[in-house]
């Protein structure tokens, strides 16, 4: 990481405090003097300090609500703190959410001037890197159609070429990298390594632990707008895993008591993890109680996506032969199992005991099990083939997948081999 | 990077920035705002067939209807000039103000969008707008001038303070635009406050009818800035007695509005987002 020419840091926030306005006051409100009205406000962020040296790449954790938002928009200058101070060296481009202000009537054409000109460069400076941009985006063909006619997918390209082809000291980017097809986010992975090795400190706000874990060496976690943890970003993680889970757990205390109560954790050997390697050796270990009389029942092992989505599920009658649990029982249970997860990311891992057909969930683990696990160099999707490829005769090596920035992944010449 | 020069610090604190500062970062913008002007007049009559010429047509019938409709049932008469004229020239400016101000005063809430994500002063998303029907304006001065010989009124070299008025009827728009655009932020009434106001505006300035129809009581409308520029813009092209104490009371309320408009942005610059 190239150290620029100043030693200061290139964001700083100095206790910085962000309050809102609950309810909106009406005209006729502020014209009536009296003070009878108590406004309710919302500290959205509190009491925060922050250094970032230039060149960082740092994570920004938080559950929603948690500030995360709030932070972004300060650095950004878009808006300033109630209390504090919030320092920004040097040419900040945003990129908050899809689509920086595109303009829907405008071409792609357009809305790169627009855009490029309102992060700083001037004309001329746009009109230089357009070729580039617009390549980067892979948008060539349709640079001069209207953006309405866009796919999100397009939009979120072309907002994130123009980004970072103004050579942004600063660059912020919040959860955009979750659309787009899977060979552009490795792409822009690499432009944002790139950046990194250049010089330029970027904060990245995702949902992604898979994002973070991939791009930023330390990470930050905010909580009811504090700063809760700020430090190497697997320990962020599993942090932020730890909160989740607590959260998880007080929302759903209040449910009625199904008639199996199940105690499930993840275990490597005896310890238990919330991130593990693919290749590791798991453990779930369960203790299952009945506290209603049961036949044949079921034990159902399911592992779920960040986004929702089915990755992988066991179902398992429970015993080979015939076994009825009266209430009072209690039974051990054990899934052993690889977390062979393909492209990696952040899995919710459940333990469920069904009634013989599989029909009706008797119980289930109520403190969720979330497991890491940290992508497979070049492979995209949940499953783990564990394809060998060649070509003519040479074989491709299995490289192991490298963390940290500044270094190649190589994701971009095999997506690029894909493609091409 | 390397390509810039000395790297721009952002330092935000509680405390708004200095008028000399905050002044020199929104004239620092003046390449963005002619381009954000540019993408507004552009997107507005995108997809049309006439185009800007829209902008001057619909001023024009309501100029013709007036002038047929009043010169006829009416019968005003103004002194030293054709009653078409005097219309036509109040008309032009007048649906330049009132198409300007209620898009200004919108403006920095319809551009949320854009600036929630990128920082740049938030008035400039209101000066797009008058700066944008700037071409508009020009237009229907050009026809103005080609149509006055038509109506019987000589050009005179007094014309060329047909600018002056021009220039205090956008700097008006442009002061009370940003007072309101900050305004409407807050209190999102104020647009209908607006409509209404305008409804009655038209009225209390003499657009349509001669001022002297009000016989003593017509040094009230000097109070009305609008009075002031409509005057000045009459004087250069109809003649007649330059109006001075209602085109220096314009001049003095538009300062008068700059100069708050400067004040409310300034303080309040930062704010916005986190009403949109």
């Amino acid at each position: 990481m190239s150290a620029p020419s100043t030693s200061l840091p290139a964001i700083e926030l100095d206790g910085v405090g962000k309050r809102y306005r609950l309810a909106e006051r009406s005209l006729v409100q502020a014209l009536r003097p009296s003070r009878r009205r108590a406004v309710r406000h919302l500290w959205a962020v509190r009491d925060l300090d922050l250094r970032v040296e230039p060149g960082e790449t740092v994570g920004l954790l938080g559950h929603n609500g948690a500030g995360k938002s709030t932070l972004l928009r300060m650095m950004a200058g878009v808006s300033e703190p109630t209390t504090g101070r919030v320092t920004v060296r040097g040419r900040v481009a945003p990129l908050i959410s899809v689509g920086v202000g595109f303009h829907q009537e405008l071409t792609g054409r357009e809305n790169v001037y627009v855009n490029g000109m309102l992060l700083g460069l001037t004309r001329a400076e746009v009109e230089a890197r357009f070729d580039e941009i617009v390549d980067f985006a892979e948008l060539r063909d349709r640079i001069d159609t209207p953006v309405k006619f866009y796919s999100s997918g397009m939009f979120m390209r072309l907002g994130f070429s123009v980004a970072v082809h103004v050579d942004p000291d600063v660059l912020l980017v919040d959860e955009v990298l979750a659309v787009g097809d899977v060979a552009f986010q490795l792409k822009c992975f690499d432009r944002m390594r790139e950046l990194s090795a250049r010089g330029t400190t970027i904060v990245l706000v995702s949902h992604s632990m898979h994002a973070i874990g991939l791009l930023c060496p330390r990470a930050l976690l905010v909580q009811g707008g504090r700063l809760v943890f700020d430090g190497p970003s697997e320990q962020a993680i599993e942090e932020h895993h730890r909160l989740l889970a607590l959260g998880m757990a007080a929302a759903d205390g209040a449910e009625p008591a199904d008639p199996v109560a199940v105690e499930a954790e993840v275990r490597r050997g005896e310890q238990p993890v919330a991130r593990a390697e693919q290749d590791d050796e798991l453990r779930v270990v369960g203790r299952v109680r009945f506290d209603a009389a049961v036949d044949d029942p079921r034990l159902v092992f399911r592992v779920v996506s960040e986004d929702g989505q089915l990755a992988y599920q066991y179902d398992a009658p429970m015993g080979h032969r015939h076994r009825s649990y009266r209430a009072g029982d209690v039974a051990a249970a054990e899934v052993r199992f690889r977390p062979a997860l393909g492209a990696g990311g952040t899995f919710r891992l459940h333990l469920l005991v069904t009634d013989p057909e599989g029909r009706r969930v008797l119980g289930r683990n109520r403190d969720p099990l979330l497991l890491y696990v940290p992508p497979r160099y070049g492979v995209q999707g949940f499953a783990d083939l564990e394809a060998a490829v060649s070509l003519d005769g040479y074989d491709f090596p299995h490289r192991p997948l490298t963390l940290g920035p500044g270094q190649p992944t190589g994701a971009d010449a095999f997506t690029g081999a894909g493609e091409r | 990077m390397a390509d810039a020069g000395p790297a721009p610090v952002l330092v935000l604190e509680p405390r708004p920035a200095t008028r000399r500062a905050w002044l020199r970062e929104v004239a620092g913008y003046w390449p963005v705002l002619r381009m954000l002007a540019a993408k507004e007049f552009k997107t507005r009559y995108r997809g049309t067939t006439f185009g800007v010429v829209w902008a001057v047509v619909v001023p024009l019938l309501q100029a013709t209807v007036l002038a047929v409709v009043f010169s006829r049932i009416a019968r005003f008469e103004v002194a030293g000039g054709s009653y078409a004229a005097y219309v036509l020239t109040g008309m032009l400016l007048w649906s330049y103000f009132a198409t300007s101000l209620p898009a200004a005063t919108t403006a920095v809430v319809d551009g949320s969008n854009l600036a929630d994500k990128v920082w740049f002063p938030r008035v400039l998303l209101i000066l797009t707008v008058p700066l944008s029907n700037l071409i508009g304006l020009a237009v229907t001065h050009a026809i103005l001038l080609g149509a006055l010989p038509l109506l019987g009124t000589d050009l005179t070299p007094r014309l060329l303070a047909l600018p002056l008025a021009a220039l205090l009827l956008v700097l008006l728009t442009v002061g009370l635009g940003s007072v309101l655009g900050a305004m409407h932020v807050y209190f999102r009434d104020t647009r209908y406050l607006l409509q209404a106001a305008l409804l009655v505006w038209i009225y209390l300035t003499p657009i349509i009818y001669p001022a002297d129809l009000l016989g003593r009581w017509a040094g009230l409308l000097d109070a009305n800035p609008l009075t002031g520029v409509v005057g000045l813009a009459r004087w250069a092209a109809l003649g007649g007695p330059l109006p001075a104490r209602s085109v220096a009371l314009a001049g003095a309320a538009t300062a008068v509005l700059l100069a708050v408009a400067v004040e409310v942005h300034r303080r309040h610059d930062r704010r916005f987002v986190d009403l949109l």
